[in-house]
Protein backbone atom coordinates (compact mmCIF):
# COMPACT_ATOMS: atom_id res chain seq x y z
CA UNK A 1 0.00 0.00 0.00
CA UNK A 2 1.09 3.28 -1.35
CA UNK A 3 2.26 5.70 2.17
CA UNK A 4 0.69 8.73 2.46
CA UNK A 5 2.47 11.91 2.64
CA UNK A 6 2.38 14.66 5.71
CA UNK A 7 2.34 18.19 5.61
CA UNK A 8 2.79 20.66 7.87
CA UNK A 9 0.35 23.27 7.72
CA UNK A 10 0.13 25.24 10.78
CA UNK A 11 2.35 26.55 13.52
CA UNK A 12 1.84 28.33 17.14
CA UNK A 13 4.08 28.48 20.33
CA UNK A 14 4.54 30.66 23.50
CA UNK A 15 7.10 33.11 22.13
CA UNK A 16 9.17 33.24 25.04
CA UNK A 17 10.76 36.49 23.99
CA UNK A 18 7.08 38.56 24.45
CA UNK A 19 4.21 39.06 22.08
CA UNK A 20 5.26 38.33 19.06
CA UNK A 21 4.09 35.36 16.30
CA UNK A 22 6.27 32.71 15.04
CA UNK A 23 7.97 34.78 12.62
CA UNK A 24 8.90 36.84 15.34
CA UNK A 25 10.28 33.95 16.91
CA UNK A 26 12.27 32.45 14.55
CA UNK A 27 13.55 35.99 13.46
CA UNK A 28 15.04 36.36 16.79
CA UNK A 29 16.32 32.73 16.85
CA UNK A 30 17.90 33.43 13.25
CA UNK A 31 19.67 36.37 15.24
CA UNK A 32 20.97 34.65 17.71
CA UNK A 33 19.38 36.31 20.39
CA UNK A 34 19.16 34.46 23.78
CA UNK A 35 15.88 34.48 25.86
CA UNK A 36 17.56 33.49 29.17
CA UNK A 37 17.25 36.13 31.73
CA UNK A 38 18.16 35.96 35.97
CA UNK A 39 15.16 35.53 37.59
CA UNK A 40 14.34 35.01 41.09
CA UNK A 41 11.58 32.81 41.62
CA UNK A 42 8.32 33.77 43.60
CA UNK A 43 6.72 31.67 46.43
CA UNK A 44 9.64 29.79 47.46
CA UNK A 45 10.88 29.14 50.81
CA UNK A 46 13.99 30.22 50.48
CA UNK A 47 15.70 32.54 48.20
CA UNK A 48 16.35 31.07 44.66
CA UNK A 49 17.78 32.99 41.62
CA UNK A 50 19.06 31.53 38.49
CA UNK A 51 19.14 31.77 34.98
CA UNK A 52 15.94 30.71 33.21
CA UNK A 53 13.49 31.01 30.33
CA UNK A 54 10.20 32.12 31.83
CA UNK A 55 6.98 33.20 29.41
CA UNK A 56 6.44 35.91 32.22
CA UNK A 57 4.84 38.40 29.46
CA UNK A 58 2.19 35.44 28.91
CA UNK A 59 -1.30 35.66 30.92
CA UNK A 60 -3.32 32.88 30.76
CA UNK A 61 -6.15 35.01 32.05
CA UNK A 62 -5.88 37.36 28.81
CA UNK A 63 -5.61 34.63 26.76
CA UNK A 64 -7.63 32.25 27.35
CA UNK A 65 -10.50 33.89 29.52
CA UNK A 66 -11.12 33.48 33.53
CA UNK A 67 -13.31 29.66 32.92
CA UNK A 68 -10.74 27.87 30.34
CA UNK A 69 -7.69 29.32 32.38
CA UNK A 70 -8.80 28.74 35.99
CA UNK A 71 -9.67 25.13 34.51
CA UNK A 72 -6.12 24.17 33.73
CA UNK A 73 -2.46 23.84 35.08
CA UNK A 74 0.05 26.07 33.38
CA UNK A 75 1.34 23.61 31.09
CA UNK A 76 -2.22 23.13 29.78
CA UNK A 77 -2.37 27.14 29.73
CA UNK A 78 0.61 27.08 27.23
CA UNK A 79 -0.46 23.93 25.47
CA UNK A 80 -4.26 25.47 24.13
CA UNK A 81 -2.79 28.98 23.44
CA UNK A 82 -0.34 27.50 20.92
CA UNK A 83 -2.52 24.64 19.73
CA UNK A 84 -5.04 27.64 19.31
CA UNK A 85 -2.71 29.76 17.42
CA UNK A 86 -1.24 26.59 15.37
CA UNK A 87 -5.03 25.91 14.26
CA UNK A 88 -5.95 29.20 13.01
CA UNK A 89 -2.60 29.75 11.19
CA UNK A 90 -3.55 26.49 9.53
CA UNK A 91 -6.65 28.45 8.43
CA UNK A 92 -9.37 25.12 9.46
CA UNK A 93 -12.66 26.39 10.95
CA UNK A 94 -12.69 27.23 14.52
CA UNK A 95 -14.01 24.10 15.83
CA UNK A 96 -14.27 20.98 13.72
CA UNK A 97 -16.13 18.38 15.11
CA UNK A 98 -14.07 15.92 13.32
CA UNK A 99 -13.15 12.31 14.38
CA UNK A 100 -11.12 11.55 11.74
CA UNK A 101 -8.43 14.53 13.28
CA UNK A 102 -6.61 14.12 16.82
CA UNK A 103 -4.55 15.75 19.31
CA UNK A 104 -0.54 14.36 20.02
CA UNK A 105 0.74 15.78 23.05
CA UNK A 106 4.23 15.69 24.79
CA UNK A 107 5.00 16.80 28.33
CA UNK A 108 7.51 15.89 30.45
CA UNK A 109 5.81 15.83 34.05
CA UNK A 110 2.66 17.52 33.21
CA UNK A 111 0.67 19.59 36.21
CA UNK A 112 3.67 19.58 38.53
CA UNK A 113 2.79 22.93 40.06
CA UNK A 114 -0.92 21.84 40.55
CA UNK A 115 0.78 18.91 42.88
CA UNK A 116 3.31 20.90 44.37
CA UNK A 117 0.58 23.30 45.20
CA UNK A 118 -1.21 20.73 46.55
CA UNK A 119 1.76 19.64 48.82
CA UNK A 120 2.16 22.97 49.92
CA UNK A 121 -1.37 23.33 51.13
CA UNK A 122 -1.15 19.62 53.14
CA UNK A 123 2.09 19.99 54.49
CA UNK A 124 2.91 23.39 55.41
CA UNK A 125 -0.63 24.95 55.30
CA UNK A 126 -1.75 21.84 57.32
CA UNK A 127 -5.24 22.37 55.47
CA UNK A 128 -7.09 19.36 55.30
CA UNK A 129 -8.04 19.19 51.83
CA UNK A 130 -6.71 20.42 48.21
CA UNK A 131 -8.63 21.81 45.44
CA UNK A 132 -11.42 18.98 43.82
CA UNK A 133 -9.67 19.89 40.34
CA UNK A 134 -6.53 18.82 41.44
CA UNK A 135 -6.02 15.50 39.64
CA UNK A 136 -7.55 16.80 36.14
CA UNK A 137 -5.61 19.93 36.30
CA UNK A 138 -2.44 17.69 36.99
CA UNK A 139 -2.70 14.62 34.95
CA UNK A 140 -0.77 14.58 32.02
CA UNK A 141 -3.06 14.02 29.75
CA UNK A 142 -5.21 17.02 30.80
CA UNK A 143 -3.53 19.31 28.17
CA UNK A 144 -4.52 17.06 25.06
CA UNK A 145 -7.82 16.39 25.87
CA UNK A 146 -8.69 20.29 26.30
CA UNK A 147 -7.23 20.87 23.16
CA UNK A 148 -9.38 18.21 22.15
CA UNK A 149 -12.59 20.20 23.96
CA UNK A 150 -11.24 23.40 22.63
CA UNK A 151 -10.78 22.53 18.54
CA UNK A 152 -13.61 19.70 18.34
CA UNK A 153 -11.08 16.91 17.78
CA UNK A 154 -12.93 13.27 18.07
CA UNK A 155 -9.89 11.11 16.74
CA UNK A 156 -7.12 9.52 18.84
CA UNK A 157 -6.21 11.91 21.78
CA UNK A 158 -2.60 10.76 23.25
CA UNK A 159 0.01 11.81 25.41
CA UNK A 160 4.07 10.95 25.13
CA UNK A 161 5.43 11.40 28.34
CA UNK A 162 9.19 10.61 27.46
CA UNK A 163 11.46 12.72 29.31
CA UNK A 164 12.98 15.24 26.71
CA UNK A 165 12.05 13.55 24.15
CA UNK A 166 8.06 13.52 24.88
CA UNK A 167 7.34 16.19 21.86
CA UNK A 168 9.25 14.75 19.09
CA UNK A 169 7.49 11.01 20.41
CA UNK A 170 3.97 12.62 19.94
CA UNK A 171 5.41 14.52 16.65
CA UNK A 172 6.62 10.92 15.19
CA UNK A 173 3.53 8.69 16.64
CA UNK A 174 1.11 11.04 15.22
CA UNK A 175 2.81 11.40 11.50
CA UNK A 176 2.78 7.73 11.22
CA UNK A 177 -1.04 7.45 11.93
CA UNK A 178 -1.84 10.05 8.96
CA UNK A 179 1.10 8.47 6.52
CA UNK A 180 -0.74 4.77 7.76
CA UNK A 181 -4.15 6.19 7.13
CA UNK A 182 -5.69 6.26 10.53
CA UNK A 183 -6.25 10.15 10.23
CA UNK A 184 -6.20 12.59 8.17
CA UNK A 185 -5.24 15.52 10.81
CA UNK A 186 -3.44 15.95 13.62
CA UNK A 187 -2.64 18.45 16.13
CA UNK A 188 0.74 17.90 17.45
CA UNK A 189 3.00 19.49 20.14
CA UNK A 190 4.09 19.85 23.64
CA UNK A 191 4.26 21.53 26.88
CA UNK A 192 6.16 22.41 30.31
CA UNK A 193 5.90 24.55 33.29
CA UNK A 194 8.55 23.21 35.07
CA UNK A 195 9.78 26.45 36.80
CA UNK A 196 8.87 25.56 40.15
CA UNK A 197 10.93 25.68 43.72
CA UNK A 198 10.53 22.13 43.99
CA UNK A 199 11.48 21.00 40.31
CA UNK A 200 13.86 23.41 40.11
CA UNK A 201 15.95 22.15 43.51
CA UNK A 202 15.60 18.43 41.86
CA UNK A 203 17.17 19.69 38.50
CA UNK A 204 20.01 21.42 40.77
CA UNK A 205 20.75 18.35 42.74
CA UNK A 206 21.45 16.64 39.86
CA UNK A 207 24.30 18.99 38.78
CA UNK A 208 23.48 19.66 35.85
CA UNK A 209 22.13 23.64 35.17
CA UNK A 210 24.26 26.39 34.44
CA UNK A 211 24.95 28.95 36.84
CA UNK A 212 25.31 33.06 36.28
CA UNK A 213 24.04 35.99 37.20
CA UNK A 214 22.42 39.36 36.02
CA UNK A 215 25.08 39.88 33.87
CA UNK A 216 26.07 36.61 32.36
CA UNK A 217 23.13 34.54 32.60
CA UNK A 218 22.28 35.62 28.56
CA UNK A 219 25.18 33.15 27.74
CA UNK A 220 24.63 31.21 30.22
CA UNK A 221 23.58 28.24 27.76
CA UNK A 222 26.44 27.46 25.30
CA UNK A 223 26.21 24.07 23.70
CA UNK A 224 29.43 22.81 22.14
CA UNK A 225 31.71 25.47 23.49
CA UNK A 226 34.89 24.43 24.91
CA UNK A 227 33.05 25.93 28.76
CA UNK A 228 30.23 24.80 28.46
CA UNK A 229 28.42 24.03 31.61
CA UNK A 230 24.84 22.97 32.01
CA UNK A 231 21.62 23.43 30.58
CA UNK A 232 19.20 26.27 31.46
CA UNK A 233 15.54 25.06 32.20
CA UNK A 234 12.74 26.75 30.49
CA UNK A 235 8.80 26.72 30.28
CA UNK A 236 6.92 27.25 27.28
CA UNK A 237 4.85 25.15 24.55
CA UNK A 238 4.63 24.79 21.18
CA UNK A 239 2.26 23.27 18.76
CA UNK A 240 1.75 21.83 14.75
CA UNK A 241 -0.56 21.09 12.61
CA UNK A 242 0.21 18.18 10.46
CA UNK A 243 -2.43 16.33 8.26
CA UNK A 244 -2.27 14.27 4.85
CA UNK A 245 -0.86 16.09 2.05
CA UNK A 246 -4.36 15.37 -0.58
CA UNK A 247 -6.24 16.76 2.85
CA UNK A 248 -4.01 19.80 2.85
CA UNK A 249 -3.82 20.55 -1.08
CA UNK A 250 -7.40 20.05 -1.40
CA UNK A 251 -8.33 22.28 1.59
CA UNK A 252 -5.78 25.04 -0.26
CA UNK A 253 -3.40 24.99 2.92
CA UNK A 254 -0.13 26.66 2.67
CA UNK A 255 2.70 23.72 2.94
CA UNK A 256 5.46 25.06 5.22
CA UNK A 257 7.06 21.24 4.96
CA UNK A 258 6.80 17.96 4.97
CA UNK A 259 7.55 15.21 7.69
CA UNK A 260 9.32 12.96 6.18
CA UNK A 261 10.53 9.99 8.76
CA UNK A 262 10.60 9.51 12.05
CA UNK A 263 13.02 7.20 14.30
CA UNK A 264 12.62 5.69 18.09
CA UNK A 265 15.04 3.81 19.50
CA UNK A 266 16.36 3.29 23.37
CA UNK A 267 19.96 3.30 24.51
CA UNK A 268 19.37 0.15 26.63
CA UNK A 269 21.99 1.22 28.81
CA UNK A 270 21.64 4.12 31.54
CA UNK A 271 18.91 5.74 32.99
CA UNK A 272 20.78 9.15 32.57
CA UNK A 273 24.31 8.98 30.64
CA UNK A 274 23.44 9.13 26.78
CA UNK A 275 24.63 6.34 24.77
CA UNK A 276 25.78 7.17 20.96
CA UNK A 277 24.90 3.80 19.50
CA UNK A 278 21.47 3.91 20.82
CA UNK A 279 21.21 7.73 19.35
CA UNK A 280 23.18 6.65 15.50
CA UNK A 281 20.40 4.04 15.27
CA UNK A 282 17.85 6.49 15.66
CA UNK A 283 19.19 9.36 13.35
CA UNK A 284 20.05 6.19 10.78
CA UNK A 285 16.27 4.89 11.46
CA UNK A 286 14.97 8.17 10.63
CA UNK A 287 16.74 8.28 7.58
CA UNK A 288 16.17 5.06 6.44
CA UNK A 289 12.16 5.84 7.27
CA UNK A 290 12.51 9.00 5.09
CA UNK A 291 14.20 7.50 2.37
CA UNK A 292 16.42 10.64 2.31
CA UNK A 293 19.92 10.12 1.73
CA UNK A 294 22.62 11.28 4.44
CA UNK A 295 24.10 13.43 1.49
CA UNK A 296 20.27 15.07 0.87
CA UNK A 297 20.49 16.63 4.35
CA UNK A 298 21.87 20.16 4.86
CA UNK A 299 20.64 20.95 8.73
CA UNK A 300 20.89 19.30 12.08
CA UNK A 301 18.90 20.76 14.86
CA UNK A 302 20.61 18.80 17.72
CA UNK A 303 19.73 17.82 21.03
CA UNK A 304 22.56 19.17 22.92
CA UNK A 305 21.88 20.86 25.98
CA UNK A 306 25.21 22.30 27.30
CA UNK A 307 26.30 19.82 29.25
CA UNK A 308 29.58 18.78 29.55
CA UNK A 309 28.85 14.88 28.38
CA UNK A 310 26.01 14.53 26.08
CA UNK A 311 27.09 17.56 23.80
CA UNK A 312 30.08 15.21 22.60
CA UNK A 313 27.93 12.40 22.51
CA UNK A 314 25.22 13.87 20.06
CA UNK A 315 28.05 14.91 18.16
CA UNK A 316 29.70 11.31 17.73
CA UNK A 317 26.87 10.14 16.99
CA UNK A 318 26.23 12.36 14.19
CA UNK A 319 29.54 11.64 12.53
CA UNK A 320 29.13 7.69 13.05
CA UNK A 321 26.02 8.08 11.11
CA UNK A 322 27.44 10.60 7.74
CA UNK A 323 30.66 9.53 8.35
CA UNK A 324 32.62 12.05 5.83
CA UNK A 325 29.33 14.23 5.22
CA UNK A 326 29.40 15.44 8.59
CA UNK A 327 31.97 17.73 8.34
CA UNK A 328 29.68 19.85 5.36
CA UNK A 329 26.50 19.11 7.85
CA UNK A 330 25.45 22.55 9.25
CA UNK A 331 24.44 21.72 13.06
CA UNK A 332 22.94 24.21 15.52
CA UNK A 333 21.57 23.95 19.26
CA UNK A 334 19.05 26.87 19.36
CA UNK A 335 18.61 25.73 23.36
CA UNK A 336 21.46 27.79 23.60
CA UNK A 337 18.61 30.52 23.16
CA UNK A 338 15.34 29.53 23.81
CA UNK A 339 16.74 27.36 26.89
CA UNK A 340 15.96 23.46 27.74
CA UNK A 341 11.57 23.11 28.01
CA UNK A 342 12.41 19.67 28.49
CA UNK A 343 9.07 17.79 27.82
CA UNK A 344 8.25 21.08 25.08
CA UNK A 345 11.79 21.33 23.85
CA UNK A 346 11.50 19.28 20.30
CA UNK A 347 8.38 20.91 19.94
CA UNK A 348 10.43 24.18 19.68
CA UNK A 349 12.81 22.39 17.97
CA UNK A 350 10.44 20.82 15.36
CA UNK A 351 8.90 24.12 14.80
CA UNK A 352 12.50 25.88 14.24
CA UNK A 353 13.71 23.24 11.83
CA UNK A 354 10.27 23.68 10.24
CA UNK A 355 10.27 27.48 9.37
CA UNK A 356 14.37 26.78 8.56
CA UNK A 357 13.36 24.57 5.43
CA UNK A 358 10.43 27.26 4.44
CA UNK A 359 12.79 30.03 4.79
CA UNK A 360 16.01 28.19 3.87
CA UNK A 361 17.85 29.78 6.43
CA UNK A 362 19.55 27.40 9.11
CA UNK A 363 19.80 28.90 12.82
CA UNK A 364 22.56 29.12 15.27
CA UNK A 365 24.34 28.03 18.19
CA UNK A 366 24.13 31.56 20.21
CA UNK A 367 26.98 32.40 22.96
CA UNK A 368 30.04 30.64 21.44
CA UNK A 369 33.12 31.23 20.26
CA UNK A 370 35.14 28.53 20.93
CA UNK A 371 34.09 24.96 19.65
CA UNK A 372 34.98 22.10 22.25
CA UNK A 373 38.06 19.92 20.88
CA UNK A 374 35.05 17.33 21.94
CA UNK A 375 32.52 18.39 19.68
CA UNK A 376 34.35 19.42 16.25
CA UNK A 377 33.91 17.77 13.40
CA UNK A 378 30.53 19.12 11.93
CA UNK A 379 29.65 22.69 10.09
CA UNK A 380 28.79 24.26 13.61
CA UNK A 381 26.75 27.22 12.82
CA UNK A 382 27.59 29.98 15.23
CA UNK A 383 26.36 33.16 16.82
CA UNK A 384 24.27 34.45 13.81
CA UNK A 385 22.46 32.31 11.49
CA UNK A 386 22.68 31.48 7.44
CA UNK A 387 19.88 33.24 5.33
CA UNK A 388 19.45 32.27 1.64
CA UNK A 389 21.02 29.02 2.01
CA UNK A 390 19.71 25.78 0.29
CA UNK A 391 18.12 23.11 2.85
CA UNK A 392 16.71 20.54 1.07
CA UNK A 393 16.23 18.24 3.86
CA UNK A 394 16.62 18.26 8.01
CA UNK A 395 16.91 16.71 11.19
CA UNK A 396 15.73 17.38 14.57
CA UNK A 397 17.40 15.12 17.16
CA UNK A 398 15.95 14.74 20.52
CA UNK A 399 17.69 12.22 23.33
CA UNK A 400 16.24 11.79 26.65
CA UNK A 401 16.53 10.72 29.92
CA UNK A 402 16.25 7.21 30.13
CA UNK A 403 17.72 6.45 26.88
CA UNK A 404 14.77 6.83 25.01
CA UNK A 405 16.06 8.47 21.04
CA UNK A 406 13.99 10.12 18.88
CA UNK A 407 15.22 11.86 15.57
CA UNK A 408 12.23 13.62 13.06
CA UNK A 409 13.06 13.72 9.30
CA UNK A 410 11.72 17.10 7.59
CA UNK A 411 11.96 17.75 3.36
CA UNK A 412 11.51 21.28 2.06
CA UNK A 413 8.51 21.56 -0.24
CA UNK A 414 10.24 23.07 -2.97
CA UNK A 415 13.14 19.96 -2.78
CA UNK A 416 9.79 17.21 -2.69
CA UNK B 1 -36.38 40.51 53.64
CA UNK B 2 -33.16 38.38 52.92
CA UNK B 3 -30.94 38.08 56.15
CA UNK B 4 -27.15 39.42 55.24
CA UNK B 5 -25.64 36.26 55.45
CA UNK B 6 -28.23 35.06 52.43
CA UNK B 7 -26.77 38.34 50.60
CA UNK B 8 -23.44 37.45 51.30
CA UNK B 9 -23.61 33.66 50.43
CA UNK B 10 -25.42 34.41 46.60
CA UNK B 11 -22.62 37.37 46.31
CA UNK B 12 -20.07 35.05 47.29
CA UNK B 13 -21.50 32.21 44.35
CA UNK B 14 -21.80 34.85 41.50
CA UNK B 15 -18.47 36.18 41.94
CA UNK B 16 -17.12 32.20 41.93
CA UNK B 17 -18.90 31.27 39.01
CA UNK B 18 -18.11 34.64 37.07
CA UNK B 19 -14.48 33.71 36.96
CA UNK B 20 -15.36 29.44 36.16
CA UNK B 21 -18.21 30.18 33.75
CA UNK B 22 -17.93 31.84 30.72
CA UNK B 23 -21.85 32.00 29.84
CA UNK B 24 -22.59 33.13 33.60
CA UNK B 25 -23.18 36.26 33.77
CA UNK B 26 -24.25 37.86 37.38
CA UNK B 27 -27.48 38.70 36.39
CA UNK B 28 -28.75 34.82 35.49
CA UNK B 29 -26.83 33.74 38.85
CA UNK B 30 -30.36 34.20 40.75
CA UNK B 31 -32.10 31.37 43.31
CA UNK B 32 -33.91 29.98 40.25
CA UNK B 33 -31.77 29.25 38.06
CA UNK B 34 -30.86 25.58 37.67
CA UNK B 35 -27.00 24.60 38.50
CA UNK B 36 -27.23 22.24 35.07
CA UNK B 37 -28.22 25.77 33.27
CA UNK B 38 -25.61 27.58 34.42
CA UNK B 39 -22.83 25.10 33.77
CA UNK B 40 -22.41 23.94 37.05
CA UNK B 41 -20.90 20.27 37.15
CA UNK B 42 -20.03 17.98 40.34
CA UNK B 43 -16.81 19.60 40.10
CA UNK B 44 -17.44 22.49 40.23
CA UNK B 45 -19.78 22.48 42.88
CA UNK B 46 -16.89 20.85 45.45
CA UNK B 47 -14.71 23.87 44.34
CA UNK B 48 -18.24 26.41 45.31
CA UNK B 49 -18.51 24.32 48.57
CA UNK B 50 -14.80 24.81 49.50
CA UNK B 51 -14.75 28.48 49.01
CA UNK B 52 -17.75 29.05 51.02
CA UNK B 53 -15.91 26.84 53.78
CA UNK B 54 -12.58 29.01 53.59
CA UNK B 55 -14.26 32.37 53.16
CA UNK B 56 -16.90 31.54 56.00
CA UNK B 57 -14.97 29.16 57.98
CA UNK B 58 -18.22 27.19 57.99
CA UNK B 59 -17.45 23.44 57.43
CA UNK B 60 -20.44 21.73 55.09
CA UNK B 61 -20.64 18.06 55.53
CA UNK B 62 -19.63 15.97 52.40
CA UNK B 63 -22.95 14.41 52.40
CA UNK B 64 -25.23 16.78 51.36
CA UNK B 65 -27.84 16.66 48.83
CA UNK B 66 -26.76 17.91 45.38
CA UNK B 67 -29.39 20.98 44.70
CA UNK B 68 -30.84 21.54 41.97
CA UNK B 69 -31.04 25.45 42.05
CA UNK B 70 -28.83 28.29 43.48
CA UNK B 71 -31.79 28.99 45.61
CA UNK B 72 -31.22 25.17 47.01
CA UNK B 73 -28.06 25.66 47.52
CA UNK B 74 -28.66 28.75 49.29
CA UNK B 75 -31.49 27.23 52.07
CA UNK B 76 -28.50 24.45 52.23
CA UNK B 77 -25.87 26.90 53.26
CA UNK B 78 -28.45 28.73 55.81
CA UNK B 79 -29.63 25.68 57.47
CA UNK B 80 -25.56 24.78 57.73
CA UNK B 81 -25.01 28.03 59.57
CA UNK B 82 -27.73 27.83 61.70
CA UNK B 83 -27.01 24.51 63.13
CA UNK B 84 -23.46 25.23 63.38
CA UNK B 85 -24.55 28.41 65.16
CA UNK B 86 -26.64 26.72 68.00
CA UNK B 87 -23.43 23.97 68.71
Amino acid sequence: MKKRRVAITGLGLINPYGEGDVEDFFARIMRGESAVRYHTLSNSPRPLALPLVACSHFNPIAVLGPPLANAMDRFSHFAVASALSAWQDSGLAKHSNRDDYGVSWGTGSGGSLTIERGYQTLYFENKEKVSPLSIVLAMNNSAASHIAMQLGLGGPCITSTVACASSSVAIGEAFRRIREGAVNLMLVGGSEAPLSYGVIRAWQAMRVLSEGDATTAYRACRPFSANRAGLTLAEGGAALVIEDWEHALARNARIYAEIAGYGNTCDRTHIARPDSGGQARAIAAALADSGLHPHEIDYVNAHDTSTVEGDAIEIQSIKTVFGEHAGKLAVSATKSMHGHSLGAASAIEALITTLALYHQAIPPTANVTEIGADCAGVDHVLIKGRSNVPVRAALSNSFAFGGSNAVLAFRSVTSS
Amino acid sequence: MPHDNDMNDLALIQNFLKDRVASASVDKIVPDATLTELGIDSLMLVELIFEFEDKTGITVPSDIPLPNTVGELLQQLKDIRSQQATK
